[in-house]
């Protein structure tokens, strides 16, 4: 079967002024199957934000190749098909919210894919519906909070149709209801309409519930696994200035005082199931 | 220099149909040297409350003292208030704005009119305390890192040596490692300097460690106030109101339910250890 998004051998270096060059991905393979729930983690420059705007061509490859839907993100003449398959959330609310009313937001994109009126009314309203924002559709975006806002500009890539959404510390600037929103809005879209999720993340709780987790430290993949089995390398991503769960934390100490503790507890509820059964 | 506030409230665009109660009745006190963190979720009134401490905001209603200076008359100089009380916004970052990341720091200072030695000496004092180094003095503030342009930024406001030391949310955005070097920044020139800091939150976790009392905020008003232990008692409390408590604090208190010897107040990972290795060891030995 196709793959969501498949990368060869990526590579990507930035060439700052002068002749000094920045290698920030080095020889990135991953392969994501339709359907599910990605989280990718690691610390700032690690590489992670570059090699999100790769998977919708908003950078290309120095090396390798990157295929959204099996189409080459080098070939130009899929440039508009590859950004409609893969959409991508940025970090920032404020900066990526176009219209003066919710709705018209959440429309810009179909707009701009030439769909028929008729088309796009209906596409908004069960977009806007998905992130359980539709009752909001004739709001200004600025009346509306730093959560409220992720969800419209969610919405506005679900307006798209795509098989996949890409989302950059989506909850990164958002206070804890807004990032509670903003998770139990994507884990939905993963879950009930069956989009592929990529979440790229500081906060590890947002990760513990995905089918796979990917670790990255200076531009390359460390990690790659299920939840238990990456949060089990404590001392790694500690290592790589990450952080795991403080019960996870806990249940390595205990393991050094040589007690019997699973070392992939990551829940209140797994603690306690094992400290009290 | 402590601060003491008095019912104070304040009312958003009062006499409009607009009107939002921001601030309702809130009374504190804090005491010199005090590590106080403000906590609660986005329209809480938390920004709102610190933006009154260096008199950007007026109080519609209630009193404002510092240092036994009612700050909300108007024959007090808000130039004075403003050089003891020290305000880092959030994402303070983009507020660097001069040529080289000297001249940025210098900036506060320069206003108050000190000698040109006492702006560098003070410009450099900065410079080390956030960890900046000095050769980097003349370089553009926005040609380095964006962990380093908050420390500028923090850099800034220090050089005025505020005796109070407001930051809100200075971890925001930033990585786990970045928010550690932040805080710990904070810390280590609180325990140096001694002056009252003030340090505004979403994380429970982050508070926890360092405050000596903490006062979480919503919907305008004071729900709960005290030392992290105090306040982490009314977890359920927090729980309403959307913040929660540190996920090691709701082991503990589900451990204790379950009848686990174990404080429900715990704070710290070591703390929880200590019991946990006390109750397994126990029931070994039945």
């Amino acid at each position: 079967m196709e793959h969501v998004i498949n990368t060869q051998n990526l590579s990507f270096e930035y060439h700052a002024e002068e002749q000094t060059r920045h290698l920030v991905l080095k020889d990135i393979n991953l392969q994501f199957e339709k359907g599910q729930f990605i989280g990718i983690i690691g610390h700032n420059g690690s590489g992670k934000s570059t090699l999100a705007k790769h998977f919708n061509a908003l950078l290309l490859p120095t090396e390798g190749k990157v295929y959204v839907k099996g189409m080459d993100t080098k070939d130009t003449n899929h440039l508009w098909d590859i950004r409609q398959a893969a959409g991508l959330v940025f970090q920032n609310p404020d900066n990526q919210i176009v219209a003066a009313i919710v709705e018209e937001d959440v429309a810009f994109g179909p707009e701009n894919l030439g769909i028929p009126p008729d088309e796009i009314r209906e596409r908004v309203e069960y977009a806007l519906k998905a992130v359980g924002m539709w009752e909001y559709k004739d709001y200004p975006p600025h009346m509306l909070s730093g959560g409220q806002k992720q969800r419209v500009a969610i919405a506005g890539i679900i307006a798209m149709k795509p098989e996949c959404i890409i989302l950059d510390e989506p909850t990164a600037m958002l206070d804890p209801i807004g990032r509670r929103e903003v998770i139990s809005t994507i884990k939905k879209l993963n879950k009930e309409d069956g989009i592929t999720v990529i979440l790229i993340t500081h906060f590890m709780e947002e990760v513990v519930d995905a089918d796979r987790v990917i670790v990255m430290d200076d531009g390359k993949v460390v990690l790659d696994g299920t939840p238990k089995e990456v949060f089990k390398e404590v001392t790694l991503l500690k290592k790589i200035g990450l952080s795991v769960p403080q019960v996870t934390e806990l249940a390595h100490q205990l393991k050094r005082e040589g007690f019997d503790v699973p070392l992939d507890i990551l829940t209140v509820e797994e603690m306690v199931e094992f400290l009290c059964r | 220099m402590p601060i003491k506030v008095e019912n104070l409230s304040f009312v958003y665009n009062e006499g409009t149909p607009y009107a939002t109660v921001a601030l309702n009745n809130v009374t504190f006190e804090i005491q010199d040297e005090e590590f106080v963190g403000i906590i609660g979720h986005t329209g809480s009134g938390k920004s709102t409350l610190i933006q009154h401490l260096n008199g950007l905001l007026k109080p519609t209603s209630g009193k404002i003292y510092i240092n036994g200076v009612d700050i909300t008359d108007k024959k007090v100089s808000l130039k004075d208030v403003r050089k003891e009380v020290g305000l880092v916004f959030q994402y303070p970052e983009y507020q660097l704005f001069e040529e080289t990341i000297f001249k940025d720091i210098a900036f506060g200072p320069t206003n108050l009119g000190l000698s040109e030695e006492e702006i560098e000496k003070r410009v450099y004092e900065a410079m080390d305390i956030v960890g900046i180094s000095r050769e980097l003095a003349d370089k553009s503030p926005f040609e380095v890192s964006g962990g380093q342009k908050r420390r500028i930024a923090i850099a800034g406001i220090l050089a005025m040596k505020p005796k109070i030391l407001i930051l809100d949310e200075p971890t925001a955005g930033l990585d786990p490692k970045g928010k550690e070097e932040i805080l710990n920044k904070i810390k280590e020139i609180h325990d140096k300097y001694k002056m009252i800091t003030i340090l505004v939150s979403h994380s429970m976790e982050d508070i926890a460690r360092f405050a000596d009392k903490i006062i979480v905020m919503n919907k305008g008003r004071i729900e709960v106030i005290g030392t992290p232990r105090e306040v982490f008692r009314e977890a359920e409390k927090l729980e309403k109101i959307g913040l929660g408590v540190p996920q090691i604090t709701s082991l503990a208190r589900e451990l204790q339910k379950k009848g686990v010897a174990i404080p429900e107040d715990i704070l710290t990972i070591e703390e929880a250890k200590e019991y946990i290795v006390r109750y397994l060891r126990g029931t070994k030995n039945v």
